[in-house]
């Protein structure tokens, strides 16, 4: 029993394995984000200030565009003719086009077919200003869709912005540093295109303690989409360089800069167990642990999903994690006031729960039994669902002694409750379980006391109501329980004991009852 | 107001509360609400009742007290807890105007309260939150982002505005907090509610005209508010009177009659010797200066101006021949004309019980002030302000009249030290205000560590000030006045009030001015009265205080 796959092994039937639960985890977000992006795009990114101060010719031109709009074929005109001068007042109005916040005509740009010219203009090493237009241009470009930043790759662009990672202009090599990100981040293809143009070592050199920080920022974020994106994963011998490097960044004071470094590391995680071992070798992972317990959400997001990424590996792994503290932090996760925050801990736990019985018992040992009960009792329900997986690989394994303080911690009423949930997944995991406390108590010679308190905490009904669950399953599962030990002669000798007074007969059972 | 659970009522340790306290008392009579009576001499009172309270109740009157702080930032509520504020202590936090859910305010419609505007102090915080929401909720960076051009000036231009409101915000704020002063009496408006239920009787209208003679007495009002106000009550005085206009009913069915008349500004003179009472009111003595041998000399000549013989004018006013007293209002005022003192009429209501019992509304604030304050420890800390409270009632004669033995050796005390400061110089100007400090030692010096009796001395000695210097420049000033509090402590209260001018809007800037001397000395200070303007502060402190008060006003 192992991790998501436990999860599978529970669900043979439904036939989804391990990924393409995962995935649904990851594409549901990635829709959200998708929905607000138009609206975030707005206010994510920030303009350090070095660059209005390092770029003298920024406010000059400023005021030479009020005097000269140009329309698109005055810039056609002057972007492939000779004057320079002409070059940069239209290769900045372009800028200007592409800067604006609503709408920008990235297709209609496209389609001049000044792309490749632009990119010409990257290398005039005697014309900052026109690179510094021309990059800004370009980036603004890559930002659209797949096929936007296509045009700009097939434009020729990747050497060029590579070669200006090392401009003596900063402003000039930060604005490069952004185009690759946005080349990067558009998928796999060109991530590993820009590896392979040996982007890494000249983009790692920009990484020193001199660095301005929202120059780090960029930075930091443009290794995330070197780091990001899995079918392929990235390569190792890439992932290998870039990891020192976050390593030190994750040290930063910055928080931004600290995010992106956690969301670089829970990309890597992202992956087969040998891919969690290259980060888990780094050692980084009480570095991790201790974000987790960050106060700021941007922080604590990324590294509890490293973290929980981290746990999905194997036993030793796991254990990795666990000596460096993830479940002294996780109590106050499972208790934040962000169902999402609530939910990857919850994850997070059901994975720690799929371990060996001597991590279950640390996890016991550690506490975690008496917010998860609140969780499951409490907790928004998408973390509540993520709670009924801790208890579900729990309670398959567990030891008898531990399914007793699983019990015992209180967990069986508000699981009881979540049967009346509409979600028959949830239900039949539930059901899952419950079969699973029964094996237990069959084992101590405790079934009918355990039947006993099911009944007593309105749990029988619930199942008995489960018997007309439109999904079958649920209908079969809820059957076989009812079948196996609630409808034995004891059953039929108890009923009249229940019409009368039955609740308070079994609570008075219940005290020497073991569980 | 519709109390279906028991209430608090925290109540404040001065007379118009007390008379907003009796009338709501009798409110909560008639409609059968239960209540626990809390008294709050202070802040620190108030948040321990709070503290102490808020478990079992969810709803708190507070009478003349809360209005003037953010109530929810410094007691912390529930939810569901809900304070209803009458208070004249002006101006009122803008935070507890704007609340409409936990916060219920009593205040007259008709008050002038200059409240700024909701838009130019409160800013919907969606705007700020949005930058800061979309950084800080955790989500996956986005794979591509567009650079943009007009964010760098557009961000200026949101911070600059933002600053400038913020600037203009502080500017509002501080035009709108700079001075402290009192609208409405709390029992007047306590008995406007009672008119609005149409349950205000006789008794409610008596305790409503003594709370407005309490701010006048006490000179928290100006003279304009309160001749306004007693034309107000004057009218509800006839309406619930005016059948004992008619001689023959001139007994009224419980034996109560009020009536509005133009009395003599001096202090408890029909329970006192004419004589004791022109010697110990702070406006005659004031204004023949009656701490002079001249001045005792001038009092002697008024008397004779009037005609009134020495014998008659020192026994006991109820003593007085019948005949002399006749016409003995209009033959004061027409010699006081004549020395000087134009305002001995006046406008004032009176109440009889019955045929024997008569007393003037300012009677009951000073015997009942005085009950409040009594220094006598008679039993635990509240037994004052319950004796006090009791006073009020028809039923306390004895009370009363404790009260109005107690006041007479309040004002006498009073006199004798405002003449005794004069005489020794005590009054010093410090450039920006004048300052009088107490020594430990001071015969009844223990009586004015209590806060009402300690403004009554500083009001009247300013007063007298103001008549006996000849440097113009001080008389427009303000005074600070200081009294050792508590000497095991090693702590002086000090007070502060402002210049006494005929046009006084009689707004004071100590209570802010107190505060940022405390905060720029870091002297240990207590700001816990509800007058702001009164605070209590080590005695070792008190100079770095001084000095800082005296660099900040200059």
């Amino acid at each position: 029993v192992r991790k998501h796959r436990q999860h599978r092994n529970l669900f043979k039937n439904k036939g989804k394995d391990e990924t393409t639960l995962r995935r649904q985890r990851v594409e549901v977000s990635v829709e959200l984000r998708k929905a607000k992006k138009d609206e975030q795009i707005l206010k994510r990114r920030n303009i350090s200030i070095h660059l209005e101060e390092n770029n003298p010719f920024l406010g000059q031109h400023k005021a030479d565009e009020v005097i000269i709009p140009l329309s698109l074929d005055e810039i056609v005109d002057a972007v492939n003719g000779e004057d320079t001068h002409l070059q940069l007042l239209a290769t900045q109005a372009t800028r200007r086009i592409l800067s604006r916040q609503k709408d920008p005509p990235i297709n209609q740009i496209i389609e001049l077919g000044i792309i490749p010219r632009m990119v010409e203009f990257l290398d005039c090493a005697d014309n900052a200003a026109l690179q510094f237009e021309a990059a800004w241009a370009l980036t603004n470009i890559a930002s659209g869709t797949s096929e936007h930043t296509r045009a700009v790759v097939d434009g020729g662009a990747i050497p060029a912005f590579i070669s200006l990672l090392s401009s003596p202009h900063m402003h000039i090599s930060e604005q490069s540093v952004w185009a690759l990100g946005n080349i990067a981040g558009d998928g796999p293809l060109y991530r590993d295109a820009l590896i392979a143009c040996n982007v890494i070592p000249p983009l790692l050199a920009l990484v020193s303690p001199a660095t301005p920080v929202g120059f780090l920022r960029n930075i930091t974020w443009t290794l995330s989409n070197l780091c990001r994106n899995k079918n392929p994963c990235p390569p190792l011998h890439a992932v290998q360089k870039i990891l020192p490097v976050l390593l030190i960044l994750l040290q930063h004071e910055d928080k931004d800069v600290i995010s992106d470094s956690c969301w670089a590391i829970s990309y890597l995680t992202d992956g087969s167990n040998d891919r969690i071992q290259v980060v888990v070798k780094t050692g980084i992972l009480p570095r991790l642990v201790e974000l987790m317990d960050s106060p700021d959400l941007i922080v604590m997001t990324p590294a509890l999903r490293a973290i929980g990424n981290v746990v999905t590996g194997t036993d030793q792994q796991t254990q990795e994690a666990i000596n460096a503290g993830v479940l002294t932090v996780l109590p106050r996760l499972l208790r934040h006031t962000k169902p999402a925050i609530q939910k990857e801990a919850a994850w997070t736990l059901s994975n720690i729960a799929a371990g060996p019985p001597q991590q279950i018992q640390q996890l016991v040992s550690c506490g975690l039994l008496p917010p998860l009960v609140e969780l499951l009792d409490k907790g928004d329900f998408k973390a509540q669902k993520e709670a009924v997986w801790v208890v579900a690989n729990f309670t398959t394994g567990g030891t008898v002694d531990q399914v007793v303080e699983l019990v015992r911690s209180g967990v069986l009423k508000p699981l009881l409750n979540l049967l009346l949930a509409k979600d028959s997944k949830t239900i039949l995991i539930i059901l899952d379980t419950i079969s699973n406390l029964f094996l237990a108590a069959e084992k101590l010679g405790e079934t009918e006391k355990l039947c006993l308190l099911v009944e007593e905490l309105h749990g029988l009904e619930k199942i008995e109501d489960l018997q007309n669950h439109e999904n079958d399953m649920v209908y079969r599962a809820a059957l076989a329980i009812i079948e196996k030990y609630f409808s034995g002669e004891d059953s039929t000798d108890l009923e009249p004991q229940i019409g009368q007074d039955g609740l308070y007969d079994f609570s008075v059972e219940k005290q020497d009852f073991n569980f | 107001l519709l109390f279906l659970q028991r209430v608090v009522l925290l109540v404040a340790s001065d007379v118009d509360a007390l008379c907003a306290c009796k009338i709501l008392q009798a409110l909560f009579q008639c409609d059968h609400v239960q209540y626990t009576l809390v008294p709050v001499a202070g802040w620190q009172e108030l948040e321990t009742a709070f503290l102490e309270h808020k478990d079992q109740f969810k709803y708190f009157v507070l009478i003349n007290c809360g209005a003037n702080v953010d109530l929810l930032e410094i007691l912390q509520p529930e939810e569901d807890t809900y304070f209803f504020v009458c208070d004249s202590h002006r101006p009122i936090n803008v935070v507890n105007v704007y609340n409409d859910t936990q916060i219920k305010l009593l205040v007259k419609q008709d008050d002038d309260l200059d409240i700024p505007a909701y838009d130019d102090i409160f800013r919907d915080e969606e705007e700020e939150e949005e930058d800061s929401e979309n950084e800080s909720d955790g989500s996956e960076p986005l794979e591509k982002r567009r650079r943009f051009e007009e964010e760098v000036i557009e961000r200026t231009m949101k911070r600059r505005q933002r600053r400038e409101w913020e600037a203009r915000r502080r500017e509002i704020l501080f035009d709108y907090e700079q001075y402290e002063y009192h609208g409405t009496s709390s029992a007047m408006v306590m008995f406007d509610l009672a008119w609005i239920m149409s349950k205000d009787l006789n008794d409610m209208l008596w305790w409503a005209i003594v709370g407005l003679t309490d701010q006048w007495v006490q000179d928290k009002i100006t003279q304009m508010k309160y001749v306004t106000d007693i034309g107000i009550l004057q009218r509800h005085v006839s309406r619930h009177n005016h059948r004992n206009e008619d001689e023959e009913n001139s007994l009224s069915i419980d034996c109560t009659r009020i009536a509005f008349e133009y009395d003599l500004r001096l202090a408890l003179y029909q329970h006192w010797s004419l004589y004791e009472s022109l010697c110990n009111t702070s406006y005659t003595s004031a204004s023949l200066k009656l701490w002079s041998v001249q001045g005792q000399k001038r009092l002697q000549e008024f008397l004779a101006d009037m005609g009134l013989p020495l014998k008659q004018v020192k026994q006991k006013f109820n003593s007085m021949d019948i005949s002399l007293k006749e016409n003995l209002r209009e033959m004061i005022e027409e010699s006081a004309n004549k020395f000087g003192m134009k305002d001995l009429r006046v406008q004032t209501f009176s109440i009889h019980f019955g045929f024997k019992n008569k007393f003037s509304a300012s009677d009951i604030v000073y015997a009942t002030t005085s009950l409040m304050e009594n220094i006598e420890k008679e039993g635990p800390e509240t037994t004052n302000f319950i004796k006090a409270l009791d006073s009020l009632s028809r039923g306390n004669l004895d009370k009363l009249h404790q009260g109005l033995d107690l006041a007479k050796k309040q004002l006498r005390a009073i006199q004798q030290t405002v003449a005794s400061c004069i005489c020794t110089n005590l009054v010093i100007s410090q450039g920006p205000f004048l300052y009088c400090s107490l020594m430990e030692g001071t015969p009844d010096v223990k009586l004015f560590s209590k806060p009402v009796s300690l403004c009554l001395l500083s009001k009247y000695l300013l007063k007298s000030f103001v008549c006996s210097t000849k440097n113009k420049r001080c008389k427009l000033l303000p005074l600070v006045m200081a009294a050792p509090m508590d000497v095991e402590q090693g702590t002086v209260i000090m007070v502060g009030i402002p210049p006494e001018t005929e046009s006084s809007d009689k707004k004071n800037f100590f209570g802010r001015a107190f505060e940022k001397a405390a905060e720029s000395t870091r002297s240990r200070t207590l700001h816990n009265h509800f007058e702001m303007s009164i605070i209590e502060l080590k005695t070792e402190d008190r100079s770095k205080f001084l000095d800082a008060l005296i660099s900040l006003l200059s």
